[in-house]
């Protein structure tokens, strides 16, 4: 299992992913300048941007390392002569996901770095009214990371079933947006603007919000960028529910894939 | 070992089905009910021509696909068990691999998945990429092999972890007359090392050069089990003879059917002098030919 993840690991570097992803540091360096524009909250809008920037990387890679890691060995045939080895097709999937997971935190960890540099440089040159916590930046940027760690789960679950990227690919991005908006979705219906809606469609809604990840529930960009206490309590709720959720999906997706024909 | 895993076929296909059902429902019977043991130590060819089932069945061996009804063991134990690979090599047709790779770290990536040490896993490694001359590319990604340099990859990762059972899909597929003259010989050493060997191919030659049993495939029938040495010697039948009449010096050709032999050669005067004699033999191709042409056009009893 170790080996099929080190080997992945060494195709993402070898696929120029990373030279990807230094292309997108130019961006981090006009955060400083971008910033400034806003005159007055120069460092929150810094965090900001970081953040937004990450989240949209790692959104990137989600989707796609997620969805055509997997389908990438499939339609390359590589998964012939790799599934023949001595072990079991579970092992193998677990091999690719843990690298997936690994790179993603990977990028998480060198992003964060640039995310300081950059709201250091920021903050020199307009001091912010209020001290940074850069602890709750942290703990913003390792929330989002685990937050597209359980996305990539769904994209592997999607590509033990399909023959084509397009499930993998689109699935993965219609459950981050259903997971994304379910916890607005629920407090709306729970409101009493939705009275006149058919109950039906309410309970749908309902059922959709415990299947799909409840993804708003990682989100801490608020308080990394006002500096606002974060809820301890909250925080390993939130860590329980990703482990659960992640162990059921990759859980899922082991016996499916054990189960498909490699013809 | 004990006596039993010893007398134990290496891959046993008991009364093995396999149906692809395609798009709208179609189904496609790719093997029906092959039964077959190869036993420990032999080479087995596999031979049928293109869409015989050859490489469902050997997919099957490998767990790759699950077959619809019957089984498989390797063995003795099911395919469907992971450790029952672990004294397997297996070739894939056509096969490919992490493109970017170097050779030495896929071959180290395999050997390592089988649980080598890694000082013996070096050693063996450079003796593969030397033995089938891939070993000055051995630092390039496999993006730029050329075809037959990563079949040569895929025999190289066979014989890395030096199993005891090689399952070969086509191996001399894409090779060059050298590389297919150096697949035989390594076969040959394989068989001299007690190794079990299994491959397909659509090749006759390559049977009758290497293998001591084969088995023809046609349709996801098996059709015919033979071995090779009894088909060749069964195909003799007849005796092309050269003769020299010594008093006028004409020299005279004949063939004579296998079963009037002795009443030729009473028949033969003491004028005559015979320059020659050699069988006639149908040869595998023909054997295979027969059998093909057979399946193609049957006969009243099949009707
Ligand atoms: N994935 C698949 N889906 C549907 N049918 C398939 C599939 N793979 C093989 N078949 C069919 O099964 C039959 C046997 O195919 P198989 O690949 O086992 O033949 P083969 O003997 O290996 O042929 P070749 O010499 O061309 O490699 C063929 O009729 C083929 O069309
Ligand atoms: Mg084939």
């Amino acid at each position: 299992m170790r080996f099929v993840m080190f080997i992945t690991l060494k195709g993402f570097f070898r696929d120029r992913l990373v030279h990807g992803l230094l292309i997108s540091l130019v961006f981090f360096a006009a955060i400083p300048s971008l910033s400034n524009l806003s005159m007055r909250q120069v460092t929150e809008l810094s965090i900001t941007l970081s953040l937004s920037m990450i989240s949209v990387l790692q959104l990137v890679l989600a989707v796609f390392l997620g969805g055509t890691s997997l389908w990438k060995d499939i339609e390359r045939r590589y998964a012939f002569s790799l599934l023949a080895l001595p072990f079991s097709r579970g092992r193998y999937l677990l091999g690719k996901f843990l690298a997936v997971a690994l790179f993603t935190l990977g990028v998480a960890v060198v992003l964060g770095c640039v995310t300081c540099a950059v709201v250091t440089i920021a903050a020199a040159s307009y001091p912010p009214d209020r001290p940074i916590v850069w602890w709750n930046l942290l703990l913003a940027i390792g929330m989002d990371a685990c937050k597209y760690i359980l996305l990539s789960s769904f994209a592997f679950l999607f590509a033990t079933v399909s023959s084509s990227f397009f499930l993998p690919v689109l699935g993965t991005l219609a459950v981050f947006m259903v997971g994304s908006a379910s916890q607005g979705a629920l407090e709306y219906l729970g409101s009493s603007e939705a009275a006149t809606m058919a109950p039906l469609f309410k309970r749908t809604v309902s059922y959709l919000y415990y299947l799909v990840p409840n993804f708003s529930a990682f989100d801490l960009k608020v308080n990394a960028i006002y500096g606002i206490p974060v809820s301890g309590r909250g925080m390993i709720l939130t860590l329980l529910y990703f482990v659960a959720y992640l162990g059921a999906v990759i859980s899922l997706a082991m016996l499916l894939f054990s189960r498909r024909e490699m013809k | 070992m004990t006596s039993q895993t010893l007398h134990e076929p290496a891959i046993e296909l008991a009364n093995l089905c396999k149906v692809y059902s395609g798009k709208g429902g179609s189904r496609l019977q790719a093997l029906q009910g092959v039964t077959l043991a190869v036993r420990q130590g032999e080479v087995f060819g596999f031979l049928g021509p293109n869409g015989a089932g050859k490489s469902s069945a050997i997919k099957s061996i490998m767990g790759l696909i699950t077959p619809s009804s019957g089984s498989v063991r390797i063995m003795g134990q099911p395919a469907t068990d992971p450790d029952s690979r672990q004294p397997v090599g297996y070739l894939p047709e056509n096969p490919s691999f992490y493109d970017t790779l170097t050779a030495e770290e896929y071959l180290l990536f395999v050997g390592r998945s089988f649980g080598m040490k890694w000082v013996t896993l070096r050693q063996e490694t450079e003796r593969v990429l030397k033995l089938l001359e891939i070993w000055d590319a051995r630092k390039r990604p496999l993006r730029s092999f050329s075809k037959g340099m990563v079949q040569r990859v895929g025999i190289a990762q066979v014989l890395v972890h030096d199993p005891a059972i090689l399952v070969l899909d086509e191996p001399m597929s894409g090779l060059d007359p050298l590389g297919r003259a150096l697949v035989k010989e390594i076969i040959l050493d394989l068989k001299s090392r007690g190794k079990t060997v299994f491959f397909s191919t659509h090749i006759i030659a390559d049977v009758e050069e290497v293998c001591d049993r084969v088995g023809v495939i046609l349709n996801g029938e098996l059709r015919a089990v033979e071995e090779v040495r009894e088909v060749m010697a069964a195909g003799v039948h007849g005796y092309r003879l050269k003769i020299r009449d010594t008093e006028s010096g004409e020299i005279e050709e004949v063939t004579i059917h296998r079963p009037a032999l002795s009443g030729y050669l009473h028949g033969l005067t003491p004028r005559k002098e015979i320059l020659l004699m050699e069988p006639v033999r149908r040869n595998l191709e023909e054997f295979f030919l027969e059998l093909v042409k057979g399946a193609a056009a049957p006969g009243p009893e099949a009707m």
